[in-house]
């Protein structure tokens, strides 16, 4: 089966060059060239990832990214960030993208982390069971969820830390184990990404957001029962 | 900004002529005036009787008083000073050493109605004695006891003189050191701030004169402001190419992907090689610059060093398993240290990667904990670097041995870990280990100091 992702990025001379590297991989690659077209093919058009740069003429990747989840678009999101802004990744992060990808990066590092967040699209769920853990009732089959009777609106990301987590209620998840879960690859020196992951999640609980419980430096726990 | 010479009239030159004639005509003038304060008051007081019945007998012969010439002694030590006679013409005769120093007194004693006395140097004045009109006056030298009380009370007043002498000038040349040295020391602290790399430094309370000192103010000011303009001009210019080098060199590496070349090609290998290098090398530089403009945020949390020295030594032995032998960590006691993680660990590893290149034998990370900070050591075995060159360790682009240029990294590691050590509170120093081989240590606060860079 083919993916197709769309590259909202303007560099032009770069968008041809990895649409033939990822036609070799068997992906499609659309690609926008500012953030208005961008963010019109993003609602418009079925894609499984979008590969999002944060600098954009017309309106910048995280207003992109703010308007495509107001609308309640969950296609993951693949911030291109520039190295060393530290900033970016975690606004991004915060405003709903999966992960990210410092610029430059290494082509093979980029198909790697699209291949790993397209494999972990829900439809490839495996486990259909309902879990009910802690007050929070979890469907993988309806990708519904939902806490203390309020419905939770999850991205695709929070939605598989959630489900680890549930999975393992009680105990502690490392965080090795639950990037691999959400993100399909290990933690990296430094790696943001989970901590502001499950911070988001912890805001979208009606109460009680400490039912996650932070293990310093080494992982999550949600605790078994109020 | 042109700086205006200094006019004549305010140069240093004839202020401290000026100064320096003020306070010499000050303290002489503050010196005559203790001088007259502190002259004991000679006065006039009646004369006592027992003086004046002794001379009375002697003086109350109208002969004998008319040829009482001065200088003439009466009876014992009583002297005749003056005459004032008034038979025949007026005639006035005095002492001649008493009329030159005391000539006044001697005519102010005349004038008076009864016998008085007055001390005199070493004299008692007495008078007038009168017998038809005719005056005299009369000395007599003063006792020892007196001469002691009086020399006491001169030796007291000198004393007082010379103290107040040396306490006005004192004050004076306070006040003349700050006028002069305040200024100075304010052009020392702008200079060190400049020195410091301050690409603004805060020049705003340099002194404003009109002298050779406010002229060298002005232009330190303006030395410093172009210096920090070239200065912060040439990290721009660093930061600004570099970034434009980023978008080229990315697509390089995707367009060498993408080439149809043979991945053994010994040509292919040594241009993905390179532009590996050469992407490390852009993105150093911008970190070093991200760096020295201050724009790293900090993000303090509590850490076991032991744990993050750990942590980076099985990363590298995961990338690079040849160095799982070499890579030693000692001791147990690593201690808990409030600081960045990440910028820690970018000084570590580019220690270590360094010690890892150049040298083939072991290399070992210790940690010595001193109460308030910690020791980082890293130490390799190699041959050492020269004790002269051991300082530009730290340089940029500086590179211990060119020699092996070939092998080298791209001469910003360290360089990198110097600036973030400091960054961090911290100080990176290199030394020849005293058993052989490179030990660099680094000197890390426990908790970090509150302010930023």
């Amino acid at each position: 089966m083919r993916h197709s992702v769309l590259l909202i990025d303007d560099d032009t001379e770069m968008s041809v060059m990895l649409t033939e590297l990822f036609k070799r991989e068997s992906v499609d690659l659309s690609v926008a060239e500012d953030g208005v077209t961008g963010l019109d093919k993003a609602l418009n058009g079925d894609y499984e990832l979008i590969l999002l740069d944060v600098m954009l003429p017309g309106i910048d990747g995280m207003q992109l990214l703010q308007r495509l989840r107001q609308q309640h678009r969950d296609t993951a999101v693949l911030m291109l960030t520039a190295r060393g802004d530290d900033d970016d990744r975690v606004m991004g992060l915060e405003l709903g993208a999966d992960d990210y990808l410092p610029k430059p990066f290494n082509p093979r590092e980029l198909i790697a982390r699209v291949r790993a967040l397209l494999r972990r699209t829900p439809n490839t769920t495996m486990q259909n069971e309902s879990l009910n853990v802690c007050g929070i009732v979890l469907d993988p089959a309806t990708t519904e969820v939902k806490c203390d009777d309020a419905e939770l609106i999850l991205t695709p990301t929070e939605f598989d830390i959630l489900r680890c987590l549930m999975q393992q209620a009680g105990q502690m998840v490392s965080k090795d184990q639950l990037s691999v879960a959400a993100l399909g690859r290990k933690m990296e020196p430094f790696d943001r990404s989970l901590d502001v992951h499950i911070s988001n999640i912890r805001k979208k609980f009606p109460a009680k957001p400490d039912r996650i419980q932070t293990i310093r430096g080494r992982g999550y726990r949600l605790i078994a029962s109020l | 900004m042109k700086n205006r010479r200094t006019r004549w009239y305010r140069s240093l030159a004839l202020r401290l002529l000026f100064i320096f004639w003020a306070l010499l005509s000050v303290t002489a003038a503050s010196g005559y005036l203790l001088a007259v304060w502190n002259k004991p008051k000679a006065e006039l007081k009646p004369l006592e009787p027992e003086i004046y019945q002794t001379l009375q007998p002697l003086l109350s012969d109208a002969l004998t008083f008319h040829s009482l010439q001065p200088g003439r002694l009466i009876a014992g030590d009583y002297r005749v000073a003056a005459q004032l006679s008034v038979q025949g013409s007026e005639k006035l005769l005095m002492d001649e050493m008493l009329r030159v120093s005391h000539g006044s007194t001697l005519l102010r004693m005349l004038g008076q109605d009864s016998p008085q006395q007055i001390p005199l140097d070493e004299r008692l004045l007495m008078g007038p004695f009168e017998l038809n009109g005719n005056k005299i006056l009369v000395t007599k030298p003063l006792g020892i006891e007196e001469q002691v009380d009086r020399e006491r009370l001169e030796a007291e007043s000198t004393r007082a003189r010379i103290l107040t002498l040396l306490v006005g000038s004192g004050l004076l040349a306070v006040l003349l050191g700050i006028w002069l040295i305040r200024p100075i020391r304010r052009m020392i602290l702008a200079m060190r701030e400049v020195a410091d790399g301050s690409a603004t430094p805060e020049l705003k309370r340099l002194p404003k004169r009109g002298d050779e000192i406010g002229e060298l103010a002005r232009a330190l000011s303006q030395g410093a402001l172009d210096l920090a303009t070239s200065r912060d001009a040439q990290r721009r210019l660093l930061s600004d190419v570099s970034h434009e080098l980023r978008s080229p060199m990315a697509r390089m590496q995707v367009a060498l992907d993408l080439a149809d070349c043979n991945e053994d090609d010994p040509n292919w290998q040594q241009l993905r090689r390179d532009t590996e290098r050469l992407s490390v090398i852009i993105e150093r530089i911008l970190s070093l610059s991200r760096l020295e403009n201050g724009l790293v945020d900090l993000n303090h949390e509590s850490l076991d060093s032991g744990e993050l020295v750990q942590q980076l030594i099985n990363d590298m032995c995961y990338q690079h398993p040849e160095v799982r032998e070499r890579l030693l960590r000692h001791g147990s006691n690593w201690p808990v240290i409030d600081t960045d993680p990440e910028l820690l660990r970018l000084v570590l590893e580019n220690i270590v990667r360094n010690a890892l290149h150049y040298t083939e034998d072991n290399v070992e990370l210790s940690c010595d904990d001193y109460g308030k900070g910690c020791h980082i050591r890293i130490r390799d075995h190699g041959p050492g670097v020269d004790e002269s060159t051991i300082s530009k360790l730290f340089v940029p682009f500086y590179r211990g041995d060119p020699a092996r240029h070939h092998k080298a990294g791209v001469g910003l590691g360290l360089a990198l870990s110097h600036r973030a050590a400091a960054v961090l509170g911290g100080e990176l120093k290199a030394h020849n280990h005293s058993e052989g081989g490179l030990e660099v240590v680094l000197d890390l606060p426990k908790s970090q100091p509150e302010q930023k860079e």
